[in-house]
């Protein structure tokens, strides 16, 4: 049966490729937004997991950086240098804000950094230098690239001028990208001088960040101090929780369309073969049998819709970020396992339609030459 | 005509299903662009509500949502001394991650003074924040987490008493909550900080004269509320209309495969009878029409179920999930239809081809 079942998908090759594609697409509108949010979890995080840093020290109760504001007195950077196991800490500086070039508004993570620090700088450097000097700015390649600004270019950041210095790499998401000029500019422009934003914490040779984090949580008032995983993760929750309604919501809507695709395949391939199917059933076929060439059928093409849409989706991960489009796309296991379970219930039910016209064959009629 | 369309009605389930399927490709395509834009009237719904017509924010700063404001000390009293301002409202604003049950919420939090305004324009039960830790949520944001006048809520490490219940102030991605001013200053470890101004003007005062006059004040930025709201709904088109343009890409290049496949079935089941039209003398264009035909049927008729079926879906999210608002423009209806017309087109190019390569002949042969 699954030899017929495979004959007869292969047999018409437009409906086969039709079928297929269609249910390729479906799959890849479920794929593709799961990888779009995979994407901007993994953009969002660049700047943390690249940090440097073991642990990142914050205000009490704030876990994460993204539409959050954060401020700490610099005397914490003391405090936190003396606990047990740290080696060195790294204060940062970070507000949201737009690079402005000409009539270009770039939003942007704007990060003050000090004087040679080792800890939360750009981490990929494509020209220029790695860490900027007072009056000097590194921004993100591909955001200059797009406003037109050169190494040596102006561009405006809270109403003051900088040169810029840098173009960094890694650095952009679909939302925003990050920006690196120096604390003291930074301080100038707020106004304020005995505030940061976030610690960043490296701890010594043999030591867990764990340990250490706990520590610091103990022993510093009113700060949270996590692990660089710990605040990547609370970080990429941000994203997860804000997207499970749109997820669903969409994932709903490409399956009842995979479903409408793959019930009209299975539809219109056993309607053309009433003929086979009778004679089958004249050679003493039973119904079970034919279910189940239908049912493998149906799997069969899903199977290979699931794969098309893979191959599909995977090949937007590589052509959109060549249009220069900041939008990532990256397929996670969890969504595979999800889009494979839902082509399975598309292919159980569409097989269901044509129970009907299996069952209401009638064995003679392929005798009567109908 | 009557053959494209007995053709096309020989067979009721497959028609149906046909149409479903260009009806769900097209329903998806509206759900977004109507997604879009009830959340660009979300983003805006405080710019809109707000008091006054001018905002005055950090220089550079040309958004509520997108980027930190700080003006600087005394913008008050400057403000107010410009000619043609009447009353200057302060407001120290800031995305804020509210961890509730477990979810991680993100919520716009407004400190403002409730004896002079810039709180929420609509309350449906409770009282503005009025002392210490008090604080206004939105009616559906609460309902979602279970909150309730009275209840406890955790603002960045501190507690605060809900005492009223806002309505339209809410999205899907975010919501807006009230606090008083002092509030939010203590949060944020920013004494006597404001974001921005809320400038009321006085009647017949020219905007133009007033805007220039406050971005002569250094560190400032002034703009419309309306300037304001567009940059704001810019900034978020920006960031949805690459994933938006994907998922009508393919909800489009979906409706077109299914109304192919139905078109290239139909006509593929019927060579013979359209060989022997041939045989008897029609041209291929007579063939070429019943296909298109059939082709334009089943999008129109696709469509103007997707339309229908975009509103009961909207509807049903909407009362499900009241956190979304689904708002059609009419221009989209119009635009799926000829999205339709642009599939029944497509999708005729492989059964017009069949057709062509259709011998007379072979009817006889056979």
């Amino acid at each position: 049966m699954i030899r017929l079942a495979f004959r007869n998908l292969f047999q018409n090759k437009v409906r086969l490729v039709i079928s297929v594609g269609g249910v390729a697409l479906a799959l890849l509108l479920i794929l593709s937004l799961d990888a779009i949010f995979t994407g901007v979890e993994r953009q969002v995080t660049a700047y943390i997991e690249y940090s440097g840093a073991d642990i990142w020290v914050s205000q009490a109760d704030v876990r994460n950086m993204h539409m959050a504001s954060s401020s700490l007195p610099d005397s914490v950077a003391r405090k936190v240098k003396f606990v047990p196991g740290v080696a060195s800490v790294s204060p940062i500086l970070y507000l949201t804000n737009n690079v402005v070039a000409g009539d270009e508004r770039n939003l942007a993570y704007i990060i003050g950094l000090p004087e040679n620090t080792e800890l939360g700088g750009p981490w990929d450097i494509s020209s220029g230098r790695s860490l900027p000097a007072e009056g000097e700015a590194i921004i993100n390649r591909g955001v200059a690239e797009k406003s037109g600004i050169a190494l040596g270019d102006e561009v405006e950041i809270l109403g003051d001028e900088f040169k810029v210095t840098g173009f960094s790499e890694g650095t952009a998401s679909l939302v925003n990208s990050v920006a690196f000029i120096s604390m003291k500019d930074f301080e100038e422009m707020r106004g304020s001088y005995d505030t940061i934003s976030f610690l960043l914490v490296k701890v010594s040779d043999g030591e867990s960040p764990e340990a250490v984090a706990a520590r610091i949580q103990t022993q510093v008032r009113d700060v949270t101090a996590q692990t660089r995983n710990d605040f990547a993760a609370q970080e990429r929750q941000v994203i997860k929780d804000m997207s499970t309604d749109v997820i669903t919501i969409m994932n709903l809507i490409g399956f009842l369309i995979g479903l409408a695709v793959m019930a009209l395949t299975v539809y219109t391939s056993t309607l053309s073969r009433r003929r086979e199917y009778g004679m089958l059933k004249a050679l003493g076929a039973r119904n079970t049998d034919l279910y189940l060439t239908v049912l493998a059928q149906a799997i069969l093409s899903v199977i290979l819709g699931f794969l098309f849409g893979l191959a599909l989706t995977l090949l937007l991960t590589i052509v959109i970020p060549i249009f220069g489009s900041n939008l990532v796309l990256e397929v996670s296991r969890i969504s595979l396992l999800k889009v494979g379970s839902v082509s399975l219930v598309i292919a159980a039910i569409s097989a269901m339609l044509p129970i009907r016209q299996i069952a209401g064959l009638d064995p003679a009629m392929v005798f009567r030459g109908r | 005509m009557s053959l494209a369309r007995r053709n096309l009605f020989q067979d009721k389930t497959r028609l149906a299903l046909s149409i479903g399927g260009v009806a769900l490709a097209v329903m998806l395509i509206l759900i977004l662009k109507g997604f879009l834009t009830g959340m660009n009237r979300q983003i805006t719904s405080y710019i809109d509500n707000s008091p006054g017509s001018i905002i005055l924010a950090q220089e550079d700063v040309v958004n509520l949502l997108g980027a930190t404001s700080l003006l600087p000390e005394g913008i008050i009293q400057k403000a107010e001394t410009i000619r043609g301002v009447d009353e200057a409202i302060p407001i120290l604003s800031q995305f804020v991650i509210l961890d509730l049950h477990e979810k991680k919420q993100p919520a716009y939090m407004i400190g403002y003074d409730p004896k002079l305004g810039g709180g929420p324009w609509e309350l449906i039960s409770g009282s503005e924040p009025r002392s210490k830790r008090e604080i206004v949520f939105d009616r559906i944001f609460a309902d979602r987490h279970d909150l309730k006048l009275g209840d406890e809520v955790e603002v960045m490490g501190k507690d605060f008493t809900i005492v009223g219940l806002s309505s339209g102030t809410t999205s899907w991605m975010t919501s807006f909550f009230f606090v008083r001013k002092q509030d939010a200053e203590d949060l944020l470890l920013a004494p006597n900080a404001t974001s921005f101004l809320l400038l009321t003007t006085s009647d017949g005062a020219s905007l133009d004269d007033i805007l220039r006059r406050l971005n002569n004040i250094s560190g400032v930025n002034a703009l419309t509320k309306k300037d304001m709201s567009a940059n704001d709904i810019i900034l978020f088109a920006n960031i949805f209309s690459a994933p938006l343009k994907l998922m009508v890409g393919i909800a489009f290049l979906v409706g077109t495969m299914i109304v192919g496949l139905i078109i290239y079935t139909a006509t593929v089941e019927r060579q013979r009878e359209y060989g022997v039209i041939k045989a008897i003398g029609a041209k291929n264009r007579f063939l070429y029409q019943i296909v298109v035909t059939q082709a334009l049927f089943a999008s129109i008729a696709g469509s103007a179920l997707g339309i229908l079926l975009a509103n009961g879906a909207a509807q049903w999210i909407m009362s499900a999930r009241p956190q979304f608002l689904i708002v059609f423009d009419p221009v989209d209806s119009v635009q799926a239809l000829l999205a339709g017309l642009g599939m029944a087109l497509i999708a005729s190019i492989f059964p017009t081809r069949v057709m062509a390569g259709l011998a007379p002949a072979e009817v006889f042969r056979k």
